[in-house]
Parts: C-alpha cells; sequence; structure tokens
C-alpha cells in the first residue's frame, strides 16, 4: 500500500482524511484507484489526456513526478506521496 | 543579535526586478520565490501567475466565496485579484536551489489595487500550506506583498502563521 497525503481542498472528496492508503504500481495506477475510492478527484489532478494539471504537484518521496517519469513512475510499498495544490493568494476583496 | 540574524537581506538589484515583475504584469498580480543562504537573497524566481487556467482555482485553497466571486470574472479579470502558480514553475524553482544550495526564504506576489497587506485569502491559503513546507523539504518561507496601489511601490513582509500575521522585517542592500 502506498500512502498519499490529501491536501485541504480535496480533502471533501476523501471524506476529509488528510491521509489515505491505495494499491498502486505506479502513478497513473495511483490516480485510477484514487478515482475508484473517491470519485471526482482524478478531474482535479489530470487534465483530458491523463496529463497532470499545472496546478498542482504530485512528489514522491519528495521529487515531483515531473522530474522522475511522470505517471509512469513507478511506486513501492512504503514511498510517500504527497499532492500538494498550488501556492495561491488574493487580493482583499474588490470594493 | 537576533534581530541581526534574523532581518532577511533583499540586495538592491533582486527588489528592483520584483518590482520591475509587479509593474510587467499590472493589472495582473505577479508572484514568485526568493531564495538565498543564511537570510540573504540571492535568486529571484519568477512564476507564471496560471489563475486564469481553467479550473486552477478548485485546487486552490480559496474558500468557496472567493471560489464564486472568480467564477463570475472572466479569466483576465481573475488575474487581477488572485494569483495561482504555475506548479511546474514552481518544481524547476525547487529543484535549481537545490542544485545550488539555496533556502526557499520568501514567497511573493503584487496586489495591483490594494495595500502590501495579506488578504483574508492570503492568510487562510498560508495557514494550509504551513503543514505543506516540511513535507516538500521546505522552511516555511515569509510572504512578501508589493501593492502598486499608489505612485511608489509598496513592500511589505510576513510571516503566516497558524492564521496571524506579523511583520518579517527586510533590509536593502
Ligand atoms: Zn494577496
Amino acid at each position: 500500500m502506498i500512502k498519499v497525503r490529501i491536501p485541504t481542498p480535496l480533502r471533501p472528496l476523501t471524506k476529509n482524511q488528510g491521509e489515505v492508503s491505495v494499491a498502486a504500481a505506479s502513478i497513473e495506477d495511483l490516480v485510477n484507484n484514487l478515482e475508484a475510492a473517491y470519485p471526482g478527484i482524478k478531474a482535479r489532478l489530470c487534465d483530458d489526456k491523463g496529463e497532470l494539471r499545472r496546478f498542482v504537484n504530485i512528489y514522491v518521496n519528495e521529487e515531483d513526478i515531473r522530474f522522475l517519469k511522470g505517471k509512469d513512475t513507478a511506486l513501492k510499498t512504503g514511498d510517500e506521496v504527497s499532492i500538494v495544490p498550488a501556492i495561491a493568494g488574493g487580493s482583499p476583496w474588490p470594493a | 543579535m537576533s534581530h541581526a540574524v534574523t532581518e532577511l537581506v533583499i540586495p538592491r538589484p533582486i527588489l528592483d526586478d520584483m518590482i520591475a515583475h509587479a509593474r510587467e504584469l499590472a493589472p495582473h498580480e505577479c508572484c514568485g520565490l526568493l531564495a538565498g543562504t543564511d537570510r540573504i537573497v540571492h535568486r529571484l524566481y519568477r512564476i507564471k501567475n496560471i489563475v486564469a487556467l481553467e479550473g486552477a482555482h478548485y485546487l486552490s485553497s480559496f474558500d468557496a466565496a472567493k471560489v464564486a466571486h472568480l467564477e463570475r470574472l472572466s479569466p483576465a479579470e481573475r488575474a487581477e485579484i488572485a494569483f495561482v502558480m504555475d506548479m511546474q514553475d514552481f518544481s524547476t524553482a525547487k529543484k535549481d536551489m537545490r542544485q545550488r544550495g539555496l533556502d526557499l526564504l520568501v514567497v511573493y506576489h503584487s496586489h495591483p489595487h490594494d495595500p502590501a497587506r495579506p488578504s483574508g485569502t492570503d492568510i487562510k491559503i498560508a495557514t494550509d500550506y504551513e503543514e505543506i513546507w516540511p513535507k516538500i523539504n521546505l522552511a516555511v518561507p515569509s510572504y512578501l506583498l508589493i501593492s502598486l496601489m499608489n505612485g511608489e511601490p509598496e513592500i511589505q513582509n510576513y510571516w503566516i502563521k497558524s492564521g496571524q500575521v506579523s511583520p518579517a522585517p527586510f533590509i536593502i542592500r
């Protein structure tokens, strides 16, 4: 099983769990298995072609999967996966 | 002594580059990172603001009210009141910092029409992010705001911890 850290904006989809465990041999696997357990999560992470959206990162043991093998990155038991939302902010409400 | 250790040092050329970034993107918000060692900034990384990208505001920690407000705006208008960092740019910057032995010190963004103070959204998202920094092997940065609402840019730097905002003084050298 792989431990996956879920950020605050996605927790409404994971019954408010900040960490979930899924069986997966690759990132693609992991995203599909997350989707099976928590419908709607995949669309938040990936575009129509299955590529990681630019406003989210997936880190495997602190390395961005973009610098590994993307969705083909292999996973093994004990790996820690973190889904990291974009750093964001804004101005105060306009008057 | 502790004062000298904790005060951030921003070299004038880097400060000027950051102001130029804010002015180039105005009326849209700019965003970026400052990295260095021993509280001295050595490098600036401009990060693309992708708030206008489809779906970007959903995965950021904007609250429901801010999302509802953003939805009423055109993509270009969204960038006037919010930023979402391009996380591919962010990872590239993070990797560069690691290769150069630099620490992330500051997350900066501009307020084209508002004061150099963190908004409610800024505070909420920074607070949500507190638990993320250690997971990605980075120290909690300070947050620097550049206001362009008056003629001269106003720049302020803050710590945002557990929803509390406190000044993070810096000196320009
Ligand atoms: Zn702001």
